[in-house]
């Protein structure tokens, strides 16, 4: 910034006044449009076109074959109506809340500052080794974290989750048969763990250490000081972290849908796999457009009460 | 991520011995970590073993060493394709994701224009959509524009769908830049677009780096669009192919498999370390000085 100075007299008159104009020049729209405009025609194409238009599609009966494919027709709320009151969809919506509860606000987040916590102790040896093998599940596409799943879940004895119950003398289960939710919700936390931890390091890296310092001279034991002086101090990113973990949990689809494709029995069929199948394989456009937008307000609605809890303006 | 090690109080705690709560402390500590690294790191064996294992099941057993598997994978017709799709899609649509998001974040960071703040904060507010939310609706524009079942037409969405996280990024990178170097580039006579290139271009690396990572690797792991947006075997990456592969309930080739679980793990990680130090490595420091 000092190199300015440095500047011979003709460029102090070539740039006139640099210190008002130096973040950014006056407006010149072709050279705007030139550089944003493909990024903004693209953007409206591809992610917002798309929502306004599923707004449009999920009032109609379009469908990808048959009669209706060729001649939709606008129809209303009726498949609002239908699915508020299809037992199936509902179920959908309460397994995507399960899910969403118990793996990533508790699981994830109760286990991702835990690690977070145990990284940030001076006396700990081995961060670095630590936090790269708590990183991998985060790391390596979902796709491939669904396989090695497949392993640990495996029916047979050998299976790796059977392996080690029966040191407990437990017999075999066919977990993903038997508690197929309780399966996917460890998968979840398993896959999101690393995440969490980030946030919550960068989070805890801010809080000043004199102020838990000065918590621990008056007394205060390790767990008073993380409720009433960490805790508080770290709010806004502990909610921050639950809006995004919230959205992409919502958003999670290969993960289960590679496991248990939304079985046994449609115990599984979180919203995400449950608009695939309906607009995909049985090609009910309009309902499972319906489903989406369902789905996305609830997801606004989750993200606005966070934003509320947070205390921090936006 | 070490950085409260470095704070002045710890000296002075470390020079008291241990005192017996600190040592049942620390030892419940370092049994959490190891068994948090552990569930972090088992699922992961029956893939490495497997991989290299002449007779793989389902399950982890000690493997018969070899690399059949993976002679297999390359020499099969069908699979070396999968590769080549997916580093296809993922190249493309990287480097269209970043074509348009260096040219846009720069004009999104240099100059004030009506609209600015209002698309910055739309591009924000796009990161709260989920995927599945929007899939069904892009699938149909996708059929009417007849860019379904190709490659160009997948790059195409995965580069956009990118696209806000990467003009977020690049702004934030080029803002970080003095405008005084660009100056001195056109006092010096270069044009607008030269000094650009000759400038800014070299200075966005660090950036550039990470916008390039998260896209390859967004794209290299997406599972749900290629699954919705393509039919034709001959088309799919890898993430469809190992799906297609396991789902193929009772004669699964688990050794073929697992090794193609490798391949597919291997270009990512191989960014992330090569990225990582590269990110290391800021080129900024040295060019205000002079």
């Amino acid at each position: 910034m000092t190199t300015i100075v440095d500047l011979p007299a003709a460029a102090q008159d070539a740039t006139r006044q640099p210190a008002r104009r130096r973040r950014r020049v006056r407006s010149t729209w072709p050279i705007v449009a030139v550089l944003l405009g493909p990024s903004a025609i693209l953007i409206s194409l591809f992610i917002v076109l798309p929502a306004v238009y599923g707004l449009w599609l999920s009032l109609t009966n379009t469908q990808l074959t048959g009669f209706a494919a060729r001649d939709p027709k606008f129809v209303g709320l009726d498949n609002y109506v239908y699915l508020l009151t299809s037992s199936d969809f509902l179920a959908s919506l309460g397994q995507t809340g399960t899910f969403l509860l118990f793996s990533a606000i508790i699981g994830q987040t109760v286990l991702g500052m835990v690690a977070a916590i145990l990284l940030s102790r001076p006396w700990v040896r081995g961060k670095g080794v630590f936090g790269a093998a708590i990183l991998m599940p985060m790391v390596v596409p979902e796709v491939v974290a669904s396989l090695a799943w497949a392993s640990v879940l495996a029916t047979s004895p050998e299976g790796t989750l059977n392996r080690l119950t029966s040191l407990f003398g437990a017999e075999p289960t066919s977990w993903l048969q038997t508690v197929p939710m309780v399966a996917i919700i460890l998968v979840n936390v398993w896959r999101g763990l690393a995440f969490a931890m980030i946030m919550f390091q960068a989070a805890l890296e801010d809080v000043p250490v004199e102020l838990i310092e000065a918590a621990r001279v008056d007394g205060a034991s390790a767990t008073q000081v993380f409720r009433h002086v960490t805790l508080p101090l770290i709010r806004g990113p502990v909610f921050l972290y639950l809006l995004l973990t919230t959205i992409s949990t919502v958003g999670v689809f290969g993960l289960v849908y590679f496991l248990t494709r939304g079985g046994p029995g449609g115990q599984t069929r979180l919203a995400a796999i449950y608009i695939y199948e309906r607009a995909l394989q049985f090609s009910q456009i309009g309902i499972g457009s319906a489903a989406s937008i369902i789905l996305l307000v609830i997801v606004l609605v989750l993200g606005v009460v966070y934003v509320r809890l947070a205390k921090v303006k936006v | 991520m070490s950085a409260v090690s470095e704070n002045p109080l710890v000296p002075m705690q470390r020079r008291r011995p241990l005192q017996p709560v600190d040592v049942v402390q620390r030892t419940i500590g370092y049994v959490l970590l190891v068994l948090l690294v552990l569930f972090c790191l088992v699922p992961f064996a029956w893939v490495l073993l497997s991989a290299v294992d002449q007779n793989a099941g389902a399950t982890v057993q000690w493997p018969t060493w070899s690399f059949d598997n993976f002679t297999r994978f390359f020499a099969a017709p069908g699979t070396p394709m999968l590769v080549i799709n997916s580093l296809v899609v993922a190249i493309g649509s990287t480097v269209l994701n970043l074509a348009l998001g260096v040219a846009g974040g720069y004009a999104l960071s240099r100059f004030d224009f009506r609209g600015r703040r209002f698309f910055m904060f739309s591009i924000l507010l796009i990161r709260v959509v989920p995927a599945p939310a929007t899939i069904v609706a892009l699938y149909l524009i996708m059929v009417n524009l007849q860019l379904t079942n190709t490659l160009h037409g997948l790059i195409l969405v995965q580069a956009v769908g990118g696209l806000p996280v990467t003009l977020w990024l690049m702004k934030g990178t080029v803002d970080a830049i003095p405008l005084e170097l660009e100056e001195a580039a056109w006092v010096d006579g270069s044009t607008r677009l030269q000094a650009i290139r000759r400038v800014v271009l070299p200075l966005i690396g660090p950036g550039l780096g990470a916008a390039a990572m998260l896209q390859f690797m967004g794209s290299w792991g997406d599972f749900l669009t290629p699954l919705v947006m393509l039919q034709s075997q001959e088309l799919y990456p890898l993430a469809i192919g190992l799906f297609r592969a396991f789902s193929e309930r009772d004669h699964v080739d688990w050794g073929l498999l697992a090794a193609s679980a490798i391949v597919y793990v291997l270009p990512p990680a191989i960014l992330y370390i090569f990225v990582r130090k590269h990110l290391l490595r800021s080129s900024l420091g040295g060019a205000l000085k002079g």
